[in-house]
């Protein structure tokens, strides 16, 4: 047991956008008048509401207790980085290259060990996607990568 | 257009091949993700959304609400077998349907959870046809102080109802209504937190912001997750028929369940995982034997079942017929009708009757086509949960990108995407509800437009919001829940000073 980290993070960082975003909108949108309230009126409300709230999760949770959190680190880090990956590698590498290279950085943390599963899969879901959006839905994507 | 001329119209709307294609396609699909542990039928329908631009709005509806109670059928399927709940609304059904499974009557609870789940979905569209003439003939005497009122207490409702901490709720919302907030504002068109970029200018991208906070965000929790990794055992199915004694236990449960379902569903802000846990507690008070409940008793399946089938079906009503999303999945639906150019409303019963009845249609015809279906196929299902996680994530996650990149063709939004899942994880670890944000950013400027047009109307008077009777019900209704929790917390304070 430990303090509730989550709920104090969470909190802090919840009042921290809810301030930014009302400040912002008070300074660069119009608020208007009640009977005729400006594109900022209601940024500036929701922005002050959320700091409250955020000070409401946060202040009675660093008083408190609470199981850590589950956090797996390296799978998150694998999938985001396969996303990028393939939205950097779509134009370049084509569809088949992108979804290749997603696939072998995805399956990294996965529990299972060794290459080979990693390769054929790689590859049956490339096939599978070039199948799917390329000759069933026709997306108008490169599919191989560009040799110039 | 009466309700029978409606229904038959409906009837010969679904029956057509292709119509009929996507509504199996839905079923499917939702009984194959709401049998997968993990991935739920908002992670599916966002998956979906832009696979829909290739087909009709009405199609489109029909496929995903497909999706949605097709998932609930599969839930039950992974929380008899395995006591993992594949949807949050099958929770409850793993307290009896396990021990049934363990009892060695598998076959019997799979039968009851179908069979209830049937009966409910059936006794929620007669209440959805009855309601949506009744809401959408009432929904003309709605002004915008009315329609901002009531979408207020649908997003208070869902963030304190069923749940330990409705400031966590509240916040989420908030964060989502200021999500909603991005891009060019309707009104005067200025362009709010766009900070320059044009991808900002037509706001955050629906199908990006649920891909990213639902897809994503499961995948990365199930990467690792041993339940995961495909654990089913073999389940025999030779007793499939319940006894006469089954069959007498489950009728009252069922129709109970049904009209609790139904009442629930309706409401705004309460869903149909809080309609499946009050069936198990009603029927656990109503019942004679109450130390039954469980260990296996057919009534803690077959309430819960009928209720949460039922509320998915009712759920529709105010969706459909005033724009209101009840719960977020709804709130999802509505984009899905929003990206194609169709705004539900009063309106849509006359304007759109296809799309109306023959969503209804298509309920009727999809909850069949489950039951015909799956008790048959309970084998494959049962077979899939054997698929190791590992070889289906890489691919669930390149469809997902190449979803998102179809909407737009800008790798901008598949980073983004990434993005909004590190969020979308980061807040499932730190329990804010996800749900809630995309549903203040769906109803978000919707509350915007009326608030600022019952004030312009009212010459910025706030009276507006108590003497109209019908905003003025749903204020004292507001209130009256966020008093609620205050007032218990005040009540066990006093019983614990008098100890």
């Amino acid at each position: 047991m430990r303090r509730d980290w989550p709920d104090i993070f969470g909190g802090v960082i919840l009042a921290a956008i809810g301030v930014g975003a009302a400040l912002w909108a008070a300074m660069y949108y119009d608020i208007g008048t009640l009977r005729r309230m400006g594109p900022g009126a209601f940024p500036v409300v929701l922005g002050c509401a959320l700091f409250v709230l955020g000070m409401v999760i946060a202040v009675p949770a660093m008083g408190r207790t609470a199981a850590a959190p589950k956090v797996e680190p390296a799978a998150a880090v694998a999938v985001l980085a396969a996303i990028v990956i393939f939205a950097l590698c779509l134009s370049r590498l084509g569809l088949a290259g992108a979804t290749a290279a997603a696939v072998l950085v995805a399956t990294l943390p996965a529990p299972r060990k060794g290459w080979v599963w990693r390769v054929v899969l790689a590859a049956v879901v490339t096939v599978l996607t070039v199948l799917v959006f390329s000759v069933g839905l026709r997306m108008t994507l490169p599919v191989w990568p560009r040799l110039s | 257009m009466t309700t029978w001329e409606g229904l038959l119209f409906g009837i010969s709307f679904v029956t057509q091949p292709e119509v009929l294609i996507y509504c199996l396609l839905g079923v499917v699909l939702g009984t194959f993700v709401g049998v997968l542990p993990g991935i739920g039928a908002m992670a599916a329908i966002s998956l979906l959304l832009p696979i829909t631009y290739y087909i009709t709005a009405e199609a489109a509806l029909i496929m995903l609400a497909g999706v949605y109670y097709g998932a609930q059928y599969g839930g039950a399927v992974a929380s008899i077998l395995l006591r993992l709940p594949g949807t949050p609304q099958s929770a409850v059904t793993t307290l009896d349907g396990y021990p049934m499974a363990q009892n060695g009557r598998a076959g019997v609870a799979l039968f009851t959870a179908m069979v209830s789940s049937f009966t409910g979905s059936m006794i929620g569209i007669l209440v959805l046809v009855v309601l949506a003439g009744w809401l959408s003939r009432a929904a003309t005497a709605f002004g915008a102080a009315d329609y901002a009122a009531m979408m207020i207490l649908g997003l208070v409702a869902a963030s304190t109802i069923g749940s330990s901490r409705p400031a966590k709720g509240f916040a989420m919302v908030t964060l989502g209504l200021l999500l909603g907030c991005i891009g060019t504002d309707v009104n005067s068109g200025a362009q709010r937190f766009t900070f320059g970029r044009t991808e900002f200018l037509d706001g955050i991208n629906l199908v990006a912001l649920a891909m990213g906070l639902f897809g994503v965000a499961e995948v990365i929790a199930n990467v690792r997750n041993p339940d995961r990794q495909g654990v089913a055992e073999r389940i025999g199915l030779k007793r499939l028929m319940p006894s006469r004694d089954d069959l007498r236990r489950m009728a009252f449960p069922t129709l109970r369940g049904s009209a609790l379902g139904s009442f629930f569903g309706a409401l705004p802000g309460t869903g149909s995982t809080l309609s499946s846990f009050l069936s198990y507690s009603m029927e656990r008070r109503l019942a004679r034997q109450p130390e039954r409940f469980g260990k296996g008793a057919v009534e803690g399946v077959a309430g819960p079942e009928s209720a949460n089938n039922s509320a998915a079906i009712t759920a529709f009503a105010p969706t459909l017929t005033l724009g209101i999303p009840g719960d977020p999945i709804m709130a999802l639906m509505l984009g899905a009708l929003v990206i194609h150019g169709i705004q539900p409303g009063p309106m849509m019963l006359e304007a759109r009757p296809e799309m109306f009845w023959g969503l209804v249609a298509s309920f009727g015809i999809g909850n069949l086509l489950l039951l015909v279906l799956n008790l048959p196929l309970i084998g494959i299902w049962v077979s899939m949960l054997r698929i190791p996680f590992n070889y289906l994530y890489p691919a669930i996650l390149v469809f997902l990108c190449l979803g998102v990149y179809s909407v737009r063709g800008l790798t901008f939004d598949i980073v983004a995407v990434a993005g909004i899942g590190l969020a979308g994880y980061l807040l499932a670890i730190a329990k804010f509800s996800p749900a809630l944000l995309l549903l203040g950013f769906v109803l978000g400027p919707l509350i915007e437009t009326n608030l600022r047009r019952a004030f312009l109307i009212s010459r910025g008077d706030p009276m507006v919001f108590l003497e109209r009777p019908i905003a003025a019900g749903f204020v004292i209704a507001t209130v009256a829940l966020l008093l609620l929790p205050l007032w218990q917390a005040w009540r066990r304070r006093g019983a614990g000073a008098r100890q």
